[in-house]
């Protein structure tokens, strides 16, 4: 993971990325970094709002000005039962690296901790996306019965998505904060030995070759098991039927949004032809030009007011809700395995039966079929409980995305009233006459 | 003239009287007097005491309802049409105490247009109030181009109220027999009208309008203000195009957020705690979708407004168009008046000063007898004399014309600015309710987020 001279951005002309304002900045990430007396401790939020994500995450990561208050706003989650935080982590600080072979994106990957899992208190490590997903694919194997968060889409069209423009990183990174949170978050994720790996192994590349391989294996059967389900229980029918349903509403939701955006950028393409108008009017007119003018300003103003609007449910909005759809897809990759971990073990217990009528003693079939037992109590139990969890985090997320998306539009509303309000005076006040010229 | 106060109370006036719905529906007519023209000289003698009186301080008058009709027309086919309303009152019954019931009749727009145009015709160095226009035009999408649809009816009410408190308060139009007439006697108004002459005249103008001719020595007033109004006609028809483009895109974003109202009713349906928040802010999203239609309708106001000054454009350049015609008839008069008295002079002294053709035939072919010449001579004079009379009448009317027309300019100048200023200040009014609405829809939706 070299880090080689970090090179400015060269497209579009847009500034490096080491010099966007972050969250995170480098005088936050001094403080966020040296253990504080709050760290480590249950920390409740300042004014009783609720307003992040159980791990932390701040409302506004793309506003400087919420950063400041980062650390004021990590609070205890009272969904998970007390648990007491000792574990943050937080992915920022995106470098472009430029090798001879290719070129790609680190991010730094900060945790602190006072487990004592963890050799120290503290780790700052870079990472790619590549070591995100082997990440992701070592939870889902050595994990298969729980639910692993998503990770943002890998593969993006090179000629359609420009891969180091500031609002694709940008993304990129909060979506990879969330999965490292999520992770962090679980009460048994997060000791897994991989995720401790990733965080604190200087050299992630060593330890890949340490891949407990054996376990790949199991993981394929899994996924593609052919026994056949008998009788699925209720409430893990009820998750699928839900699923379904739900990534319906959410594509929906997606599209709408979508089109409302399109209708905006339309929307703003005449409000754009408008203004200069009445600054052409403005031109011709004597007392006039004040007022007129006046308009011309204001309509400029809403116009860069509909610009962020639009950029900020581009970027905050959208992002969120298709990161959702794949969550919603890992979902029901879990409930499948534990459909066929159940499959598996209804066979082998009717095997089990079968044998028993044949031979009169057999003790080693009965431990096989127990152990398949046992896994299929333990799957449902781990996933009844992922799913409190994961519904819970929804109910969050989307009370944040929802809320977020009234902030936006009301902070446009807001500032088009006040361009407007300043334009009243403006208008009302009428300038001395002018003396009217002879008539001949 | 009137000075800006006056205007200013008029205006208010005018106003309030928009604002005002129908009058009362009692029954005590007004005296149908006609006032003869010495009646007339002697009203306006004494109403100059009270400086800038107009009919509109005598007279209340506003255009409270539209109906249906059909009938027969020109054709003998049969139509349907729409008549207004015409009330009027006079000022010193109600404020002595009394309430007399309003008198009325029914007009249509044709006879609006009769009016107006007798009026351009009469008046033609006085910028003309317009009439709403005839047919609907920049629309956005949703309003129809229908001019039977209602709500193109009510703002065509209003436009034409507008037009007639506008002439009735004009220091010179307020005071013509005409318009008394038509606000005053349903049936025999367009048979007096006629009666006039002024549809000869209607037609001669428009030619002349649209001729081309030059003029020597413009006025460059004149011609400052005929770029102006050019200038304000392309400007006004501009910003109205692009407005309704705008109004167009505006109603698209709107109404798509409802579509949000649907899929989170559906949504709460699947949720358990997630489900009545979620419902709720649906609502919320309906009722911001239907909020346009409301603000664009409000909207259109602003555009009438504009409207009537992209008409008033068109007044303005006639004005100025008139004085080109004036100023190049006095100018063809006086040349031509330069060019008999030059013929005269060659013939009496024999002296060719300029080439004609006339001159080089007589070389060629001999000259004419004295009788001849004594004969053309002494119609010359005739001539020079018609001539003269004709130069001093053009000039006086020129002069008198310059007068009235930079009055009248100065006048709509004033006015324009007034008018304008408060349309936009009304627009930003509407566009503050638009955002304060919307802070309103965004801040109850956020809370039922919250409450999810």
């Amino acid at each position: 993971m070299s880090a080689g001279t970090p090179k400015s951005l060269a497209s579009s002309g847009q500034k490096p990325i080491q010099e966007i304002c972050h969250p995170l900045g480098a005088e936050e990430t001094a403080s966020v970094l040296t253990p504080s007396p709050d760290v480590g401790n249950t920390i409740t939020s300042i004014g009783g709002k609720d307003l992040s994500l159980p791990n932390g995450t701040p409302v506004e990561t793309s506003s400087p000005a919420s950063s400041s208050s980062h650390l004021n706003r990590l609070q205890l989650d009272d969904d998970l039962d007390g648990e007491t935080r000792d574990l943050f982590v937080t992915v920022e600080d995106p470098k472009k690296h430029v090798s001879t072979m290719e070129t790609y994106i680190t991010y730094m990957v900060a945790t602190k901790t006072t487990r004592v899992e963890f050799d120290l208190p503290e780790y700052s490590v870079r990472r790619r996306y590549q070591d995100f997903d082997w990440l992701r694919t070592k939870l889902e194997d050595t994990q298969p019965t729980h639910l692993i968060p998503p990770l943002p889409e890998k593969f993006v069209m090179k000629g359609v998505v420009d891969r180091f423009s500031e609002e694709f990183v940008e993304t990129r990174r909060k979506a990879l904060d969330k999965f490292l949170k999520r992770v962090a978050d679980h009460p048994v994720l997060s000791f897994n030995e991989h995720f401790n790996a990733f965080l604190s192994a200087k050299d992630l590349n060593k330890r890949l070759g340490l891949a407990l391989l054996s376990k790949m294996g199991e993981s394929v059967k899994y996924v593609t098991g052919g026994y056949k389900l008998r009788g699925r229980p209720v409430e893990f029918s009820a998750m699928g039927d839900y699923l379904d349903m739900f990534t319906q509403k959410l594509g929906t939701i997606d599209r709408i949004a979508q089109r409302i955006i399109k209708e905006q950028s339309e929307y703003q393409v005449e409000l754009r032809e408008y203004g200069p108008v009445y600054t052409t009017w403005a031109l011709s007119e004597a007392e006039l030009q004040g007022p007129l003018e006046g308009v011309a300003s204001c309509m400029a103003n809403c116009s860069s007011a509909l610009d962020e609007l639009t950029q900020d449910m581009s970027e905050d909005f959208l992002p969120v809700l298709r990161e959702y759809v794949l969550y919603i897809e890992s979902m029901k990759i879990v409930l499948k395995k534990r459909d066929n971990i159940q499959a598996e073990y209804e066979a082998k217990l009717e095997a089990a039966a079968f044998r028993k009528e044949e031979k009169a003693s057999c003790t080693q079939v009965p431990t096989d079929v127990e152990k398949c037992h046992d896994r299929v109590e333990c799957c449902n139990a781990d996933l009844k409980s992922d799913w409190d969890r994961w519904q819970n985090n929804k109910r969050q997320d989307f009370r944040q995305l929802l809320t977020g998306m009234a902030d936006h539009n009301i902070q446009y509303y807001e500032k088009c009233l006040a361009a407007w309000e300043s334009v009243i005076p403006l208008l009302r006040d009428k300038q001395p006459q002018e003396t009217e010229t002879e008539e001949d | 003239m009137l000075s800006v106060s006056c205007l200013s109370a008029l205006l208010l006036h005018t106003l309030e009287r928009r604002m005002a719905d129908a009058g009362n529906k009692e029954s005590a007519p007004i005296g149908g007097d006609e006032f003869t023209n010495t009646e007339l000289e002697n009203n306006k003698n004494n109403t100059m005491v009270e400086e800038g009186s107009t009919l509109l301080r005598r007279m209340e008058i506003s255009v409270a309802e539209a109906e249906k009709r059909t009938g027969k027309n020109t054709v003998n086919m049969q139509e349907i049409f729409t008549v207004y309303l015409i009330e009027t009152r006079p000022i010193d019954a109600i404020t002595e105490g009394h309430n007399p019931a309003p008198d009325s009749l029914w007009r249509r727009y044709s006879e609006f247009e009769i009016l107006r145009n007798y009026l351009l015709v009469t008046y033609p160095f006085i910028v003309v109030p317009p009439l709403p226009e005839k047919r609907a035009e920049f629309v956005w999408h949703k309003l129809s181009a229908d001019n039977m649809d209602p709500d193109f009816v009510e703002r065509r009410r209003v436009g034409l109220e507008n037009f007639l408190l506008r002439v009735a308060s004009h220091s010179v139009l307020s005071n013509d027999k005409i318009l008394y007439h038509f606000l005053t006697e349903e049936h025999r108004w367009k048979e007096v009208v006629y009666e006039t002459g002024f549809q000869a005249k209607a037609d001669s103008r428009i030619k002349a309008l649209s001729a081309t001719f030059r003029v020597k020595n413009p006025d460059k007033r004149f011609t400052e203000m005929k770029h102006y109004s050019d200038e304000l006609q392309s400007l006004t028809s501009q910003l109205l195009r692009v407005r309704a483009r705008v109004a167009d895109r505006l109603y698209g974003v709107y109404k798509v957020h409802g579509n949000y109202g649907r899929v989170f009713s559906e949504w709460s349906a699947l949720e358990k705690e997630m489900g009545d928040g979620l419902q709720s802010a649906g609502h919320h999203m309906d009722a911001y979708a239907a909020s346009v239609d409301d603000m664009l309708e409000e909207e259109e106001h602003y555009a009438d407004q504009l409207k009537e000054y992209l008409f008033y454009a068109e007044a303005l350049r006639a004005v100025c168009r008139k004085h080109e015609l004036t100023q190049y008839e006095l100018e063809t008069a006086s040349s031509d008046l330069i060019s008999k008295k030059q013929q005269r002079e060659e013939l009496a002294t024999g002296m060719v000063r300029t080439f004609s053709f006339k001159g080089m035939t007589n070389k060629l072919f001999g000259q004419e007898t004295p009788e001849q010449r004594e004969a053309k001579l002494s119609l010359l004079e005739e001539q020079i004399v018609q001539g003269e009379e004709t130069v001093t009448e053009k000039t006086v009317e020129c002069e008198e014309y310059v007068k009235g027309a930079w009055v009248d300019m100065q006048r709509f100048k004033e006015q324009k600015d007034r008018d304008l200023r408060e349309a936009l200040i009304g627009y930003a009014v509407m566009q503050i309710s638009m955002c304060k609405k919307g802070i309103q829809v965004w801040t109850n939706a956020k809370e039922c987020f919250h409450k999810m």
